[in-house]
Formats: C-alpha cells, sequence, structure tokens
C-alpha cells in the first residue's frame, strides 16, 4: 500500500482557492450570497478546526468518563437540531427528542462498537465518537422529519384522529395511523440512500476509508454496518419521539389536546 | 322513571370570554329522540363535543343505564355514545374503510359487522350503487353525509349524537335520513341527540331542548 498523503498547509490554500472560485462566481452573478459563503466558509475552518483539537486532546486522554461526556454534549446539540426548524412545537419537545435520540443512538451504538466491531477498551474514542457521530447525525434527521410530520398530521387531520376517538379507539388506536406516518416519513431518507448506495453515491464514510488507504472490501464492510445501524436508530428514534409526543397530546382519558401546539 | 343517559354538568365560554352555558347537565329518556335548539355560537356543538367527552370536562359524571363512566373510561363511554360529527369527517380511504375501522378497535362488541345490515343500511340511505371500494375523497357533501350515518347505524350504539347530520341534503334525502334516525332512537335500549340546521323537522322529535344565547340553557 502507497503511504497516506497528508495534508499541510499549502494544500489547504489550494483548496482555498476553491471556495474563493465560488465566492467569485457570486460576484459575478450577483448571487447576494457572497457573504453568507465567506462566514459558512469561515464557520467550516473554525468549527472543523476546534473539533480536531478536541478530538486529538479526546483520543491522547482515552478516558471513558471523557468520551462520555463527549457523546453526552453531542446529543444534547442533536436534539436542538432536531427541533430547531418544525414547523409547529410543543413545550418540552427538546426533551422528548434528547430522550429519543438518547435511547435509541446509545442502544445502537452499543451493539455496534461492543458486539459488532468489538472496540478494545469498550470506550476507544477512536471508534466511539465517530460510529455514534454518524448515529446521532443521521437520527437527528429521522427524528426531526418524524416530530414534524406528526404535528403536521395533529394539526391537519385532527378531525381523522377524532373520529376514531369518537368511535371508542383507545389512545394508541386513536393514534396509530399518525404514529405510522411519521415514522415512515423518517426513514424514507435512510431507506432511500440504502437502496441507492453504492450505485448512486460512494457514501461517505466509505470514501473517507479509501482515502485513508483501507482496502475497498473492508470499507464495504463498514459502511454496511453503518448503513444498518442508521437504519435501525433512524426507526427506533423517530418511534420513540413519537410515542413521547404522543404523550403530551393525549392522556389516559384519550382527549386530544390540540391547544398543547404552539406554532414556532 | 330514571333517564337514560344522564351527563354533566358542563359549561363553556365563547371566543371573548362571555359564559354561553353554565353547570348544564343532560338527561336523555330511552327509546326517544331529542332535538338540540339554539341560535348559531350559541355552543351547541361544544355542547356536544363534551357530552361525548373529545374535549376536557373533568367535573362532569355520565352515567348510561345506570352504569357510571369514569374519566378513564371515556373510551368506552364513546363507543356507546358516539358522536356523528359536524361536517361528516371521514378517513382517508375508502368507503368500506369509513364503514368497517370501528369494528376493528379493541374495544368493540363482534369484531366485524353484520354484512347483510351494512347492504341494508346502504341502500336505505341511498348508497346502494356506490362500491365499497370507492375513495371518500371523491364523494359529495350530501353523500358523507349519508355515509357517516350509515356508519352510526351500523356500530348501532345505545345513544347516537348527531350534529346537523341533514346537512348538504335535498328534502327527499333528509326525510329519509331523518326517520331512519327517529327509527333508531325509538328502539329500547337507545336514544338520540340531534342538532338539525333546518329546524323545519324539529316537531317531529319527542324533545325539544334549547340553548340560549348568553342565558345559558335548559335541557
Amino acid at each position: 500500500m502507497s503511504p497516506l498523503i497528508t495534508l499541510g498547509p499549502v494544500e489547504l490554500a489550494v483548496a482555498t482557492l476553491l471556495v474563493v472560485a465560488a465566492g467569485l462566481i457570486s460576484i459575478a452573478l450577483r448571487l447576494g450570497i457572497g457573504r453568507r459563503l465567506a462566514v459558512a466558509a469561515l464557520r467550516t475552518v473554525v468549527q472543523l478546526g476546534l473539533l480536531g483539537l478536541i478530538l486529538e486532546q479526546v483520543f491522547a486522554l482515552r478516558e471513558p468518563i471523557v468520551v462520555a461526556g463527549v457523546l453526552l454534549v453531542m446529543s444534547v446539540f442533536a436534539a436542538r437540531e432536531a427541533t430547531a426548524r418544525t414547523s409547529t412545537g410543543y413545550r418540552g419537545m427538546m426533551v422528548d427528542a434528547w430522550l429519543a435520540m438518547a435511547a435509541s443512538c446509545f442502544a445502537v451504538g452499543a451493539v455496534v462498537t461492543q458486539a459488532v466491531v468489538g472496540v478494545d477498551p469498550w470506550y476507544e474514542p477512536r471508534y466511539v465518537i465517530p460510529l455514534v457521530g454518524m448515529i446521532l447525525g443521521n437520527s437527528l434527521t429521522g427524528i426531526a422529519l418524524g416530530l414534524d410530520r406528526f404535528l403536521d398530521h395533529l394539526a391537519n387531520r385532527h378531525a381523522e384522529v377524532e373520529l376514531r376517538l369518537a368511535y371508542g379507539a383507545s389512545r394508541s388506536e386513536a393514534l396509530a395511523a399518525p404514529l405510522r406516518d411519521a415514522v415512515r416519513t423518517g426513514m424514507l431518507p435512510i431507506v432511500n440512500a440504502m437502496a441507492a448506495a453504492g450505485i448512486v453515491s460512494l457514501p461517505g464514510m466509505m470514501t473517507g476509508q479509501i482515502l485513508a488507504g483501507s482496502p475497498p472490501l473492508q470499507a464495504v464492510a463498514y459502511q454496511i454496518v453503518v448503513m444498518f445501524m442508521i437504519a435501525a436508530a433512524v426507526s427506533g428514534g423517530a418511534m420513540l419521539v413519537v410515542l413521547l409526543a404522543g404523550r403530551r397530546f393525549m392522556g389516559a382519558d384519550a382527549v386530544l389536546r390540540l391547544d398543547r401546539l404552539r406554532s414556532s | 322513571m330514571a333517564p337514560f343517559l344522564t351527563a354533566g354538568p358542563y359549561s363553556a365560554r365563547d371566543g371573548e370570554g362571555r359564559v354561553l352555558f353554565d353547570g348544564l347537565g343532560i338527561a336523555l329518556e330511552e327509546g326517544s329522540l331529542s332535538v338540540l335548539d339554539g341560535p348559531s355560537g350559541s355552543g351547541k356543538s361544544t355542547l356536544l363535543r363534551q357530552l361525548v367527552g373529545l374535549v376536557p370536562t373533568p367535573a362532569a359524571d355520565r352515567t348510561l343505564a345506570g352504569e357510571g363512566f369514569g374519566p378513564r373510561e371515556l373510551p368506552r363511554w364513546r363507543s356507546r355514545v358516539v358522536l356523528m360529527a359536524q361536517d361528516a369527517p371521514m378517513l382517508a380511504g375508502t368507503v368500506g374503510d369509513n364503514l368497517r375501522f370501528p369494528f376493528t378497535h379493541r374495544g368493540a362488541p363482534a369484531g366485524r359487522p353484520d354484512e347483510r345490515r351494512l347492504g341494508e343500511l346502504l341502500a336505505a340511505t341511498g348508497l346502494g350503487a356506490i362500491p365499497e371500494s370507492r375513495a371518500v375523497a371523491t364523494l359529495s357533501g350530501g353523500e358523507r353525509h349519508r355515509l357517516a350515518l350509515a356508519r352510526g347505524l351500523l356500530w348501532d350504539p345505545p345513544v347516537l349524537v348527531a350534529d346537523e347530520p341533514l346537512s348538504g341534503l335535498d328534502e327527499d334525502a333528509a326525510r329519509t335520513c331523518f326517520d331512519l334516525l327517529l327509527g333508531f332512537a325509538r328502539r329500547p335500549g337507545h336514544a338520540a341527540l340531534v342538532v338539525l340546521h333546518d329546524r323545519s323537522r324539529a316537531h317531529l322529535a319527542d324533545h325539544r331542548l334549547a340553548l340560549r344565547r348568553g342565558g345559558g340553557g335548559e335541557a
């Protein structure tokens, strides 16, 4: 295998020319996004730079409590992102999103790192942080889509939910249709990604591993694990968040409390 | 004789906070059809929704044929005191889905509807020519109201509570459907409470209850 090509300041400077080219296009066409592009590019450098510095430290420390802390912080930010752009909301939405995210991602992450990959020691940050990070990032999408769809269903199709209630439906029977609708919506991106994997796109992680010098088949094996763990985390997270949200809108008396929905 | 159904007390205010009714109780007699009257905005739909327990009514007690229903038994209460809501809401799906879904609920008695009865009801409500596979989204407003009535009668609960069940129907269809409701209500072990848009038929009811604007009401 040829040695890894490392990137230094010169290489990064050349890459910077690319984003400057994008900026010139924006100016030439008067797209008016030159400023936003510059800020975004700067954020990329600063955020990833900080992440790199933190990861260097965490990888060097190899302390389980530090790894757990990083994962916790990541999950809180993921929950915030998942609830930031829903069209409607309710009190406690972020708490529900975090609970669903943490439960599904940490459960799936535990299975993958401990049983599938067999990380040793169990908290080895080089494996645990990127793998769990990938699960969090994808389940964020699933939870956000599922939650948005669920709230949308309650807001726009409440007559159907109340029709079921009017004929004696229990809470779970009345919420079954919105729940199915929401989980299906949350799972669509990962189902599409799995169906298109390798034909339409080379998945990101596989690309990264091949660039880092892994044999393609080994990269493929990891990518399959990643796809399956994302599918599990997304479906679990979307289902959990909708179940939690459902409890906020309907108690044991099965009265639909649409007054708890607020636009955000 | 004790009433067949008793429920209340119910209270409601309008959007501006004015009292629509306060401490209102409802009693229905077995084997009778009652019409609930009142000007628009007097809270008729609100009262019906409170009666079947689709909105929070923490102060209310409910009895049906001597049996009490607490807050946790609301789903069972609703399966017996069924609301046919305004505008005849339907599940997205087919005519058949909409007639049969109540029988799929865990609390349903038999598990499946009586097929012969289903055919009879579709014919009686003038929907005999419409196949069960037709999507409800393609039905006219009048057809939806007739389907909602057929669904209510097929389910055959002890009490039907209907909010403007005849709207959108021509005179002939309205008469037929009102007669079906009367026939339903005037049997032992049954009763109905109906809000009518067109009050010309109200004199045919066994009892008339009135809500007065701003002055509460009696029932």
